[in-house]
């Protein structure tokens, strides 16, 4: 009798402490793939973005056709590219191709007074500002998800729990990380 | 807040550890005020406890969980839809994406003072809201670090510690009201159940709890509302990675002398730039830090970036 009022409580406790530990898991996996669905999203929204920015520059100064076929191939590259590593890299390279697009426009009064370059523009930043920020909601979200993988003691459930530790979203340059302000 | 908190983790870490300690120091003078009142007054007087948080909690209670509709009325707020300014909800989602957070409602007030609130008993019912002032100027950067700080509220549930905070308070208020009450008109008629021989000087202490306990609570209250602030101040940070944005916003706040016409006491805590701190109100009684103070700290974030 004594033996049990002491065991079951104990049982109960130890079973409530695994079901948190695995569920916390879990959902720290999830949010991570959330996280990473969210970033696909906003990359979409810049590609869907790009073809308009494309045509409106196009107008006004045709002739830089190197910068223009720069961003369609990025832009080509990002739409195809699969995986952490590969989005993130074609990710790095269509931020480096807009802004080289972004400083050739610098140099066209006619086409920076355009209207539907402004509108674009304001699209364009707060997109550059979206993709920043999943990026790094997604960083944080691994930070989070690999501390409890590999920190004791959630780490005893990570083989329950079928989650492991992930990789970060690195773009290639890591100034871009940091620079979620374009100035146009 | 100690010099040598630099990064927004350790200083988000910092203010709940202080909100927590704040909350228990609060529970603390609950049960001083209770001890104090069954020393001076005998055991029967615990009866008048729940008396007095029951009507603290029906009184908060509504305004918390009404939160949303009731500041909006109190305010003027406008909900406004994406079509009345796309700049301003673009600013919004990028914050929400930073965060992890829903998309709140966003609200115009009609006011000459830049400005700008949080409310809402969850993420699911926020309402951030902004003075046409503050929209005329501050520029993307200096608004999104508004956003940020209004967001983190949100995010830190900041609606439900100040219901906790006042629920406390008033408790406080109440109960030592009623008990000063029954000290002065002869009490409970009970007079068996006091102790017989009783320590004076235990009596004596007893009374100074009772007559300083409701200021002791706004105390608390007051310095759970600053931590609260510097926090979401902290958590902006963490989310948009830009203290100079939200220094730079601060700091037009700062020159700004104007000040929000609703200059009610009820929601002035509510605001980013707290409406009340004129010249004359201490620091203490004050629900928001010195600016100054929030500013030097973001200007310690920007030096020190994690």
């Amino acid at each position: 009798m004594k033996i049990a009022v002491l065991v079951i409580p104990l049982v109960l406790i130890l079973l409530i402490w695994v079901v948190v530990s695995y569920n916390s898991l879990v959902r720290a996996n999830i949010s991570t793939d959330e996280a990473f669905a969210q970033i696909e999203v906003q990359l979409k929204r810049r590609a869907d973005l790009i073809p308009n920015l494309v045509e409106s520059v196009k107008g006004y100064a045709a002739h830089e056709k190197s910068t223009l076929d720069a961003v369609i191939t990025a832009r080509a590259k990002a739409t195809s590219a699969t995986g952490v590593a590969g989005v993130a890299a074609a990710d790095g390279q269509l931020t480096t191709a807009l802004r080289g697009l972004l400083a050739v426009a610098e140099s066209y009064p006619d086409l920076k007074a355009s209207t539907n370059f402004l509108a674009l523009q304001e699209e364009l930043s707060t997109t550059e500002n979206k993709v920043a920020f999943a990026r790094q909601f997604y960083n944080d979200s691994v930070r989070k998800l690999n501390q409890a993988v590999k920190t004791f003691p959630s780490s005893l459930f990570v083989g329950l729990a079928k989650v492991s530790a992930r990789a970060f979203y690195e773009v290639e340059n890591p100034a871009d990380r940091d620079v979620p302000h374009i100035k146009f | 807040m100690s010099e040598s908190a630099i990064n927004f983790r350790q200083l988000q870490g910092a203010n709940r550890r202080k909100t927590f300690l704040l909350l228990g120091a609060m529970g603390a003078l609950v049960w001083a005020v209770v001890f104090a009142a069954m020393t001076y007054l005998g055991k029967s007087t615990t009866a008048i406890v729940p008396i007095a948080v029951g009507i603290a909690l029906i009184s908060v209670w509504g305004s918390y969980y009404f939160s949303d509709s009731l500041v909006m009325t109190m305010t003027g707020a406008r909900i406004i839809e994406r079509e009345d300014n796309p700049t301003l909800f673009n600013l919004v989602e990028e914050v929400c994406l930073a965060s992890g957070l829903k998309l709140p409602k966003v609200a115009i007030v009609e006011d000459s003072a830049p400005n700008a609130f949080a409310t809402g008993r969850n993420p699911e019912h926020a309402v951030i809201a902004f003075t046409t002032r503050i929209l005329e100027i501050m520029d993307r950067d200096e608004l999104q670090g508004v956003i940020a700080h209004e967001m983190s509220h949100v995010a830190n549930r900041d609606t439900l510690v100040s219901a906790v905070a006042a629920t406390t308070a008033g408790a406080i208020a109440i109960l030592s009201d009623m008990l000063m009450r029954v000290m002065f008109f002869g009490g409970m008629g009970n007079r068996d159940d006091r102790e017989n021989n009783q320590n004076p000087l235990a009596i004596v202490v007893s009374l100074v709890v009772l007559i300083l306990a409701p200021i002791a609570a706004v105390l608390l209250k007051t310095a759970i509302s600053r931590k609260r602030e510097s926090l979401a101040d902290a958590t902006a940070v963490a989310f948009t990675r830009n203290p100079a944005g939200l220094r730079r916003a601060l700091e037009k706040l700062q020159r700004d002398t104007t000040v929000v016409a609703q200059r009610s006491n009820a929601v002035a805590h509510i605001w980013i730039e707290s409406p009340l701190d004129g010249k004359g109100v201490s620091k203490l009684f004050s629900s928001h830090p010195p600016l100054e103070e929030r500013i030097a700290i973001l200007r310690n974030m920007e030096a020190n970036p994690l």
